[in-house]
């Protein structure tokens, strides 16, 4: 019982944020029928809704015939095998970049650089992809992906070590890395790693070092190895000293200092950490897509700050925030043609999540709760002032 | 390139606003203003009966479901995704079959919005841009009953019919993938038929070029652009600058293709022709700003979708996206479909390239260069005139 309201303690903000931002965004999607139809429909949420878990899980509850909506459960197997496997494929770069985030933030650490540091892992993964092209499949993939993560890791180096030696805040650090980082490589490609045949500029093609398919159309190996790392991560954080180590820096810096433990070493430690869990989303991405195009962009880096809040930086919640984001953007589509709603709505309701999991104070009071902060406070990171150091 | 706006405040407690991904529209090279006008684009003064009715015969059409897969960006784009979209749309109603249309938000969703076309058992897909050609051919190749039509890809695949990465594109695309159409554009008619006019109507004997960035589709309106000048004035001054090699930012610079604009007309230059998007806006601003100096648009009438800058614009070089779409995708319902990598230009049916109607500047192309223009598009048509030569289609030019 105790254990099922620790649960509850640790859950009922995220809940309770997606459930408000689902509710406003019903709003806007009735709302915004008014600009597709004569007038406004009521039930165009209830569609909506309905048809985004659809395409995220085969599942099925309602038929709306004309106005009225008849309770109908159903579930088409073949249509859910394929639905699910998307939504973990879109889960499995967010849980890589939401850990990226969520083991910054045990360590007090506010990592968004993400962004940057998929870039250049899924560059790195490129680059040695295109070189190994012609090896044997298992050689050629493990090259690549581990290209990718220690691409991502040496990308999450630069900030922690300037942290720990410089005191240069990681916020204001890995916000420039990421221009740099987009900038850098666009130019690299479109100058140097540019192949001749295709009409716009692209590094060359990964061949065999291309993401193993596993499972249906796009269950691929990353899926698996994001799961691993979920696990790799809950053990490294609460089972090991190191992760006690990262734990009390991040609670209490000067006591990890006056415990003998190195705040320095550490900072440096949980960045390359936190780069190389992005430096792998990124490597997935491009080894999927099969080359790095120099208009390569993407938004899983900044997902993955929703993720690791909307998950209290643990890697269960991370896990299960990545699902939940990852189902939005695999059903999103199917709501796209079957409730005709603009799929920003999908980016709308990341937003709200994000508004209310902030405006954490004020749903805890609505909800006068015993939900007390038993965590020393991923928001406590994020809102923390640029001025103090771990160092 | 996408670029995500990260709205961070820190400011007291704490407020992140993350997202609001605003992600600039993928560079075509050809991004720039609306095609909504079907109809006007159709009335192109150049064209000695463009505006032919598609060739399928409506007796023997079917109804068919057309989805869409844009490129990433937004639908209103005023470009491509819009133009295909509403080709599509008007093919769908035509046959008395429906659409529907998904908006992609990044590369890598581009193989899941596809399959959740075929997961609805459409008839037709029309996926957009060259980006998107890759998971096309490979979507095409495990749906054989399901028709792919891609807009600005050329098919390359290998002897298997699989995506080649290797560019060799040994296979032969129209038999391996029976069910999969590639639309490209011959860029350098149209650019032609606008060195025509701009050589004409140029006093100082001096014109411009701003491009986005030098992919194949700029380059080739460019030297298309410069051919067709020098064929009226053969010691004319052709001035280009490439805006940017990031086509993220070439295609998206309104201030810089101002400053260039504003450079070319210091030079002399009283003719600009802009190849560059946004960029170009900025290039057409500048030369709206000064008095005797004209403007050309690019890829769908612009003096419609820009109207505060048509005084000064005269024509656009036009790739008719909307009708080329429509009839491709009726093309399936009269099962006429072609499949392979087909080009459009001006011999095809409805005309695919072309100029824009000139409104209000109507009076500056007299007979004469209406005569010439005439005889140019004619001579494209029969392929008897080719728009790269003597200068060749490349960034070098030989």
């Amino acid at each position: 019982m105790t254990s099922l309201r620790r649960i509850w303690a640790l859950a009922a903000i995220p809940v309770v944020s997606i459930l408000l931002a689902l509710l406003v965004g019903s709003l806007l999607i009735s709302a915004s029928s008014l600009a597709t139809s004569p007038s406004l429909n009521p039930l165009l949420p209830l569609i909506a809704y309905e048809s985004l878990l659809q395409g995220a899980t085969g599942l099925s509850f309602i038929d709306v015939t004309g106005g009225a909506i008849t309770f109908n459960p159903s579930i088409k197997p073949d249509q859910a095998a394929r639905a699910l496997t998307s939504t973990v494929a879109a889960a499995s770069p967010l849980v890589l970049t939401g850990l990226a985030v969520g083991v910054g933030f045990k360590a007090g650490l506010f990592n968004i650089g993400g962004t940057g540091q998929v870039l250049v892992g899924g560059f790195a993964a490129a680059l040695v992809g295109g070189t190994v092209a012609g090896q044997p499949a298992p050689v050629a993939v493990t090259m690549a992906i581990l290209a990718g993560a220690l691409g991502g890791a040496a990308y999450g180096f630069i900030p922690g070590f300037l942290k720990a030696f410089t005191g240069a805040h990681e916020v204001v650090s890995t916000i420039m890395l990421n221009s740099l980082a987009a900038f850098v490589i666009v130019g690299l490609v479109n100058d140097i790693f540019k192949i001749t045949g295709p009409s716009f500029a692209r590094s060359a093609d990964v061949g065999n070092a291309a993401m193993p398919i596993l499972f249906g159309r796009n269950g691929n190996l990353g899926i698996l190895i994001s799961l691993i790392l979920v696990v790799l991560v809950y053990v490294l954080i609460y089972r090991t000293p190191l992760g006690f180590e990262i734990r009390t820096v991040g609670a209490n810096p000067s006591a990890a200092r006056y415990a003998g433990m190195s705040p320095r070493r550490l900072v440096v430690l949980t960045m390359s950490l936190c780069g190389m869990f992005a430096g792998l989303a990124g490597a997935f991405e491009i080894l999927s897509l099969g080359y790095y195009p120099a208009v390569f962009g993407t938004s899983i880096g900044f997902s993955g700050i929703t993720v690791a809040l909307l998950g209290r930086a643990h890697p269960v919640g991370i896990l299960l925030a990545a699902i939940l984001l990852g189902a939005m953007q695999a059903g999103a589509p199917s709501m796209q043609i079957t409730a005709k709603v603009p799929i920003e709505i999908i980016d709308v309701i990341q937003g709200l999540i994000l508004l209310f999991l902030a405006a954490e104070s004020v749903i805890r009071h609505a909800l006068r709760s015993r939900t007390e902060r038993v965590t020393p406070g991923e928001i406590g990171t994020v809102s923390r002032s640029y001025g103090d150091s771990t160092t | 390139m996408h670029k995500r706006s990260l709205g961070l405040s820190l400011v007291g407690s704490l407020a992140i606003i993350v997202g609001a991904c605003g992600t600039a529209a993928t560079p075509t090279p050809s991004s720039s203003q609306a095609a909504s006008q079907p109809a006007a684009s159709a009335s192109a003064p150049a064209a000695s009966g463009s505006d032919a009715a598609p060739s399928a015969s409506t007796s023997a059409m079917k109804p068919i479901k057309v989805g869409v897969v844009t490129d990433v960006g937004q639908l209103e784009d005023k470009s491509f995704n819009q133009s295909s979209n509403e080709g599509a749309k008007a093919a769908a109603t035509e046959s008395g079959g429906s659409h529907e249309v998904i908006v992609t938000k990044a590369i890598s969703d581009y193989a899941a919005n596809i399959q959740t076309l075929i997961d609805a058992d459409f008839d037709v897909i029309v996926t957009v841009g060259f980006l998107i050609g890759t998971d096309t051919a490979k979507a095409a190749k495990a749906n054989p009953d399901v028709k792919f039509v891609g807009v600005d890809q050329g098919v390359c695949v290998d002897e298997a019919g699989a995506p080649d990465g290797t560019f060799a594109c040994k296979g032969d695309a129209a038999t391996l993938l029976p069910n999969y159409q590639g639309i490209v554009f011959a860029e350098a008619q149209p650019g032609y038929l606008a060195g025509i006019v701009a050589g004409s109507i140029s006093k100082s004997g001096t014109i411009g070029a701003v491009g986005g960035t030098n992919v194949p589709a700029v380059v080739n309106y460019w030297r298309g652009y410069e051919n067709g000048a020098k064929s009226i004035k053969s010691d004319i001054k052709v001035l280009y600058q490439e805006t940017d090699p990031d086509p993220s930012k070439g295609f998206n610079d309104q201030s810089k293709g101002k400053t260039i604009a504003n450079q070319f007309l210091s030079q002399g230059a009283d003719v600009i022709f802009q190849i560059a998007g946004l960029t170009g806006q900025g290039a057409l601003e500048a030369v709206c700003a000064k008095d005797g100096a004209y403007g050309i648009g690019v890829d769908v009438d612009q003096a419609v979708s820009l109207p505060t800058l048509s005084k000064c614009i005269v024509t656009s070089a036009e790739k008719k996206l909307v009708d080329t779409v429509k009839a491709v995708v009726l093309s399936v319902a009269s099962d006429t479909f072609k499949a392979g990598t087909v080009p459009y230009n001006a011999a095809s049916d409805p005309q695919a390239i072309g100029l824009s109607a000139y409104h209000d500047n109507a009076a500056l192309i007299t007979p004469e260069i209406q005569a010439k223009l005439d005889a140019a598009l004619a001579a494209l048509k029969d392929g008897s005139l080719d728009p790269c030569a003597p200068i060749k289609c490349t960034v070098a030019g030989s």
